[in-house]
């Protein structure tokens, strides 16, 4: 393969013969100095010269996505760049599309997210949120845990606060769930859809929805009980509509203990058992027996107690700390 | 599986002392995303010499003389206040004030850095920076990393703009009610707390906002209910995996940054006691690379970033270890700040140094 050949430096280019470079100012001495390419150089001369020039043109669009290609964390030349698209005025759906590829290659960075944002507020359109929802899906099947890009859905949802963005919210959520149900910003997410986002049509009979949840985790934990993200939903839940622990102490009791030989053929949609494979008794569970028969008070917490030793000293040792502290906590009450 | 009740390995102190000074002294240019961050870089290495307690042995007066200038050239003023640039990467260029803006950020690090390196602030504006901490407050309470809503908004802007205020001992600049209001708005039913209102909880942002509350002047009622309280120190547990070391988010691997943002949001809520302190120690320990400086996991190339946030976090913990690690005099350290994220002595200098003096 040839290798590409070295990109022409704006200093050897005519169209930029009118611009003096201003370079990097920087007195002797400098501290944790980056040994720029040349290219990089290059470009950040002339980028601080057109600024110092106070120039906004469609060349200063081309060199601030040059620089911003090279160190997508340059914030000035985000910066610059947006001041230039206002003030020439550029097609909005031009600058989308380049961003589309840029987030897609810079996913962790602050600055191109920052910058969907702002251009999103420039023109704030139905069918640009749409758009947006979709854009970002995509990236969330490359990389389902970003958390700039589920914080960006979260603020389109919520920014253009539209009753058709929000419909298909909890199909994505399921979708999402399906590709892993151990990924925690799903279940953060459908918490912010079902309880944080304003009762929405459909969404009305609010006891009607917490009952939906509560079957909606319990099967999930009864597939992989396990799974931290599906038992802090749970408390979650019962937290949110103000239920207490004890509600779902039925369900939780079958987790806390070894497969039960006899387990029962019947189907209990309200407490679905832990399934044939699942790994018992379960940490998360017996945490959370604890807390029901803390709850409780009086005698319960005796039993309380037993559980939290047995998280101390056998399910969950590296909290034992922990474990011993809540021990303490409860025989001083 | 780990077993923690192993001899804890020695702390490489040469090896993470040289992985800073030679970042101090030149940075790849691969690393050119760094560009924008260079304060944050300086206070890592610095910081790092700081708590190893090296910076009068292995830096001379004349190299701590030319880093404090150095910090000085980016402090910059403008319209909107004095404060603190992350170098010199746009300087004295622009006819445009925005782009000669102090970062909230970076003004954090850099009064941070200038406290290390024992600085006597004599050329601090104060009432600059206080302008400069105001212009950068968004009406819904959060802060934005430069001033009139410039640069992302989040919690890390506004818990360095609390640093600031605390350092400088003057609140009046900023609506800290509101801003409270805002943290609280990043609260998740999970106990821990998003960069943003409706984020997931978050183990950096976590630490973030319980050091604001802690932080800020007192209120009208309590910043935290006791059930908050308990919800945000289980979750935070929580976060310690069987490795020893701390997750950023439930389900996610362990990472040496998650030891500190965890580990100082612990001794926030007074919690200290109820982390497994050895394993902690372990975790980080393996994190160590061969060559000096500490990953963010084991196997994985250091960096200032997880080199600084480790040996923060073993400086934190130090005192808890079990006399068996105490064998190996590495491990000890002197007492540290979790509040401000210095050396209580360095953040003893900061106090003295930066405010306002009273007549």
């Amino acid at each position: 393969m040839i290798p590409a050949p070295p990109p022409i430096l704006y200093a050897a280019r005519a169209e930029w013969a009118d611009i003096v470079p201003v370079e990097q100012y920087e007195k002797a001495n400098p501290l944790a100095p980056i040994l720029y390419s040349a290219e990089y150089k290059d470009a950040t001369d002339y980028l601080r010269a057109v600024v110092k020039a106070g120039e906004q043109s469609a060349r200063v669009l081309q060199l601030t996505e040059h620089v911003i290609r090279l160190n997508p964390a340059h914030y000035s030349a985000w910066q610059y760049r947006y001041e230039t698209i206002v003030a020439l005025q550029s097609p909005l759906d031009v600058e989308l599309a380049l961003m589309d590829e840029l987030a897609d290659k810079y996913l962790k960075t602050y600055q191109v997210w920052h910058h969907r944002r702002l251009l999103l507020t420039l023109q704030p359109t139905p069918a640009a949120a749409a758009a947006e929802l979709v854009f970002v899906a995509k990236i969330l099947r490359e990389d389902e845990k970003n958390y700039h890009t589920w914080a960006h859905r979260q603020w389109v949802l919520a920014f253009f606060n539209d009753d058709a963005l929000w419909a298909g919210e909890l199909d994505f959520v399921d979708a999402m769930m399906n590709r892993d149900v151990r990924n925690n910003s799903v279940w953060h997410h459908r918490f912010f859809v079902v309880f944080h986002s304003g009762v929405r049509e459909g969404e009305e009979d609010r006891e009607r929805v917490v009952r939906r949840e509560l079957i909606y985790v319990k099967q999930n934990l009864s597939l992989a009980p396990n799974n931290a993200s599906a038992w802090n939903y749970l408390r979650g839940v019962l937290e949110h509509s103000r239920l207490p622990f004890a509600t779902v102490a039925a369900f939780v009791t079958a987790y806390t203990v070894p497969h039960l030989a006899d387990a029962a053929d019947l189907v209990d949609v309200e407490n679905p058992p832990p399934g044939p494979g699942a790994e018992l008794p379960c940490a998360a569970a017996v945490e959370f027996l604890a807390d029901v028969y803390e709850e409780a008070g009086g005698e319960s917490t005796d039993k309380a107690v037993q559980l939290w030793k047995s998280l101390a000293d056998e399910h969950d040792t590296i909290r034992k700390k922990y474990w011993e502290y809540r021990i303490r906590e409860a025989m001083s009450k | 599986m780990y077993n923690h009740r192993n001899p804890l390995p020695p702390l490489a102190r040469a090896g993470h002392i040289a992985h800073v000074k030679h970042a101090l002294a030149s940075l790849p240019g691969s690393q050119v995303n760094l560009d924008a961050s260079r304060m944050a870089i300086v206070f890592y290495c610095v910081g790092s010499l700081d708590l190893l307690g090296v910076l009068q042995d292995e830096t001379t007066e004349i190299d701590r003389t030319s880093w404090r200038r150095w910090i000085w050239e980016q402090y910059a003023g403008g319209r909107y206040g004095t404060g603190f640039k992350p170098g010199p990467f746009m300087t004295k260029t622009s006819v445009h004030s925005d782009q000669e803006s102090p970062h909230l950020i970076m003004t954090y690090t850099a009064l941070l850095s200038l406290s290390i390196l024992r600085d006597d602030f004599s050329r601090l504006n104060r009432p600059g920076v206080l302008t400069f901490v105001r212009a950068c407050q968004n009406p819904n309470g959060s802060f934005s990393s430069m001033p009139n809503n410039g640069g992302d908004s989040d919690l890390r802007n506004l818990y360095c703009a609390f640093c600031i205020c605390s350092l400088l001992g003057d609140w009046s600049c900023i609506d800290v009610e509101r801003a409270i209001a805002f943290v609280a708005s990043c609260r998740t039913y999970e106990g821990g707390y998003g960069q943003l209102p409706s984020c997931e909880a978050h183990g950096g942002t976590t630490y973030l906002a319980l050091a604001s509350l802690r932080l800020a002047p007192p209120g009208p009622r309590a910043r935290l209910t006791p059930a908050e309280r308990a919800r945000s120190e289980n979750w935070l547990v929580h976060n310690q995996d069987a490795s020893g070391g701390f997750r950023g988010r439930t389900g996610k691997a362990s990472d040496t940054c998650y030891c500190f943002w965890g580990g100082a949001a612990l001794q926030i809520l007074g919690a200290e006691d109820k982390l497994d302190a050895y394993a902690f120690a372990q975790f980080i320990a393996a994190c160590q690379f061969p060559f000096g400086g500490i990953a963010k996991a084991p196997g994985q190339g250091p960096d200032p970033y997880h080199t600084y946030l480790s040996l923060a976090a073993v400086a934190m913990y130090a005192p808890r270890l079990e006399a068996s690690a105490r064998r190996y005099g590495q491990w000890e350290f002197t007492p540290f700040d979790p509040l401000l994220n210095a050396r209580v002595e360095t953040v003893r200098w900061a106090r003295e140094h930066i405010p306002a003096r009273r007549f």
